[in-house]
């Protein structure tokens, strides 16, 4: 119906629009080129590379691919990936549901809730190395409060050393970050919660429908959402883990609780091999990316099909 | 400074921790950074920065080395030449409580024997030995004494890797057999460093302990210890099975080396040679407790008077002394033996697997490094 000349007009203004508005974000654009892409992109410039600080005699070669070849057959490395998958796996199901629950909680209309809510945020204020600490002098040593507790109630015979076997070391390295990270998944899940049109519960209570029905149909499938940006949120911080375990176990005995990122950090930091700990940087931010990409697209369909 | 008047030193706070003060090392030094002229280095860090280029040789200086004892220079050497000359020396004692044992044990095998019959006593210590064996540097400073005893070696005078001879399996087996056969060691030895054991010593707790000279000061402190004037030292014994053993200190301590970088390399070396003169050992020993580490001083009346313990004791640690490799990649060598004798220590391998994979992944990292290359060039300048 457009006359050509008014919609060549139209075009150009258009144009001049999408022009000015390049423009104006240029400045957040370069800023996030300067503070992002631009490290990436010299980390993967690095991993192509070989740097040892610590051996200026053996140069600075380009070495293609080869320092991921090494990744790939480095038996340290599919250990600590596993130790990481392990990790997450564990601490966020047991934060999904003692958050769930504690949620739910919250939710109810009880005398002192804005307390109640405030309380629970105590352990997730505290930073992760000063936690980590506490937990770490609560099973230290075989006079520890763990141990003590344990004996008294009769659960251990006697005092154990819990940071010299895999299984053992992993039960502080767990209880720690689902102590201080379930707070933070419960209030997560209770905007969630608060998000749920109570008329909901209200038919379904007038249908006959008991408590249990109505946490199943309504609830969990209206808190998917929250849920999702939870579970976003966790696995990437799992997959990063460092500072607690760091601290508790430092990755021992020998190797055997040791995350990606504390492996990543000895090559280095300790070892200063730049190029080798570039590409595990690299492979580190490729699994995360992906993931990020994977729930963000689940999440994507989701919100979609809430809104039909 | 009254011996060189134009020189004028200034210092330079670097942090305490050796890792950290490492790694602010090499970042300097990949800058080519000038200052400080003057580096503090640990013991095992030399040949990393001799081989690097990032220190000075000082034999064109004419360092009378053969005044020093053998094995801080041995450790100070690379490629033939001399890069640091050795500050203060530290070693690993063998600390003792000398109202439970007799007297200085002959051999490990006689420490273990002591060890249990002290546990033994009515009122008796809770531990036999203590040590450090958590997975850090600690544990291959006591692995390094352990092996010695048995006649063993990580790297040999050729080169080559013989950590998992059979002298050096002897030994590890000899260390877990502490823990879980004779069990004079607790098992909470595994997770601890210099301090745990001290305060477990001090406080009465054990009939023995590994540690480093500093520990002398706060267990004869009657404030603080229960056991001042109740202990003494010696150097580590050897074992008694092993025909080729000697007793062995793990050698620590510091040294003083030229930054390739500065601008003053001469007025460098005075300092150097300062620091490093009889009269300013004995004021380090008097003022902090440091060994000197030239020997005449040992016959010297006033560090009899400066030292906490008796020194003929001090003398013989310092003369069983032992350097740990001696090579560039020493650091990512000793991460390697850290994890493999932690594995075998909490017993998630076998002491002969443990060092078998130990050797494997330290011969890849003499590939890798072409380490190879350089050892076998070092060998035709010396």
């Amino acid at each position: 119906m457009t006359s050509p000349a008014l919609r060549t007009r139209k075009i150009s203004r258009l144009g001049h629009e999408a022009r000015l508005g390049w423009t104006l974000v240029a400045p957040a654009l370069s800023v996030i080129a300067l503070i992002a892409i631009f490290p990436l992109g010299w980390t993967v410039w690095e991993s192509l590379h070989l740097h040892e600080l610590r051996m200026p005699w053996l140069g600075q070669p380009f070495v293609g691919l080869a320092n991921y070849v090494e990744i790939a057959r480095d038996p340290r490395f599919w250990a600590a990936l596993g130790h990481t998958v392990f990790f997450t796996v564990v601490s966020i199901s047991l934060e999904l549901l003692i958050g769930l629950f504690l949620a739910l909680a919250m939710n109810r209309v009880f005398r002192g809730r804005g307390f109640v809510r405030a309380a629970v945020l105590v352990p997730w204020a505290i930073p992760t190395v000063v936690a980590a600490l506490l937990w770490r002098f609560i099973f230290e040593s075989q006079g520890g409060i763990a141990n003590a507790l344990l004996v008294d109630a009769g659960i251990l015979n006697q005092p154990i050393v819990w940071f010299i076997k895999t299984a053992t070391a992993w039960v502080p390295v767990i209880l720690a970050d689902v102590w201080k990270t379930t707070p933070f998944v419960a209030l997560l899940l209770l905007a969630g919660l608060q998000n749920i049109d109570l008329s909901l519960y209200e038919a379904a209570a007038v249908d006959g429908a008991n408590a249990w029905w109505q946490l199943r149909h309504i609830t969990l499938p209206l808190l998917k959402p929250a849920i999702l940006v939870t579970l976003i949120f966790r696995t990437l911080d799992g997959f990063r883990v460092f500072d607690l375990i760091y601290v508790l176990t430092g990755g021992g005995p020998g190797t055997s609780t040791e995350p990606v990122a504390l492996y990543t950090f000895n090559a280095l930091l300790q070892n200063l091999r730049f190029g080798y700990g570039s590409a595990l940087s690299v492979v580190i931010f490729s699994i995360t990316f992906g993931l990020a990409l994977l729930y963000v697209k689940g999440l994507g369909v989701r919100l979609g099909g809430d809104e039909s | 400074m009254v011996l060189n008047p134009g020189i004028r030193v200034e210092l330079q706070r670097t942090p305490d921790d050796a890792n950290q003060r490492h790694q602010l090392y090499v970042q300097w030094l990949n800058a080519r950074v000038g200052n400080p002229s003057i580096l503090q280095l640990d013991v095992i860090w030399t040949p990393e920065f001799a081989a690097a280029g990032w220190v000075l040789p000082l034999t064109p200086y004419g360092p009378a080395s053969s005044e020093f004892f053998p094995a801080t220079i041995e450790a100070n050497t690379w490629a033939g030449k001399l890069y640091a000359l050795p500050w203060f020396a530290d070693v690993g004692l063998l600390y003792r409580r000398t109202d439970l044992v007799p007297r200085e044990p002959k051999t490990l095998e006689e420490m273990v024997g002591y060890a249990r019959a002290a546990m033994s006593r009515p009122g008796g210590p809770h531990y036999g030995i203590v040590l450090q064996a958590a997975r850090y540097e600690g544990l291959i400073t006591g692995f390094v004494e352990y092996l010695g005893a048995f006649g063993g070696r990580i790297i040999d005078e050729k080169g080559e890797v013989v950590v998992n001879r059979p002298e050096a399996v002897r030994a590890l087996e000899f260390m877990r057999d502490e823990l879980y056969g004779s069990r004079v060691a607790p098992l909470d030895v595994l997770t601890w460093h210099e301090e745990e054991a001290r305060y477990a010593f001090q406080n009465g707790n054990a009939a023995f302990m590994r540690n480093w000279p500093y520990a002398v000061a706060a267990i004869s402190d009657t404030a603080q210890s229960k056991v001042a004037g109740k202990f003494a030292v010696s150097p580590m014994p050897k074992s008694g099975a092993a025909p080729n053993g000697h007793s062995t200190a793990a050698l620590g301590g510091a040294q003083l080396a030229i930054n390739a970088y500065t601008e003053s390399p001469d007025a460098a070396y005075k300092l150097i040679a300062y620091l490093t003169a009889p009269e300013q050992m004995l004021e380090r020993a008097r003022a902090v407790g440091q060994y000197p580490t030239r020997r005449a001083l040992y016959d010297d009346a006033r560090l009899k008077s400066a030292i906490a313990i008796p020194l003929d004791d001090a003398r013989r640690a310092i003369e069983s002394a032992t350097p740990r490799p001696v090579t560039p990649i020493y650091t990512e060598l000793s991460e390697i033996l850290q994890i493999e004798l932690h594995r075998a220590l909490v017993r998630q391998a076998e002491p002969q697997d443990a060092l078998n994979s130990a050797a494997a992944r330290i011969n890849a990292l003499i590939e890798r490094t072409g380490m190879r290359k350089l050892m076998s060039g070092s060998a035709h300048t010396e």
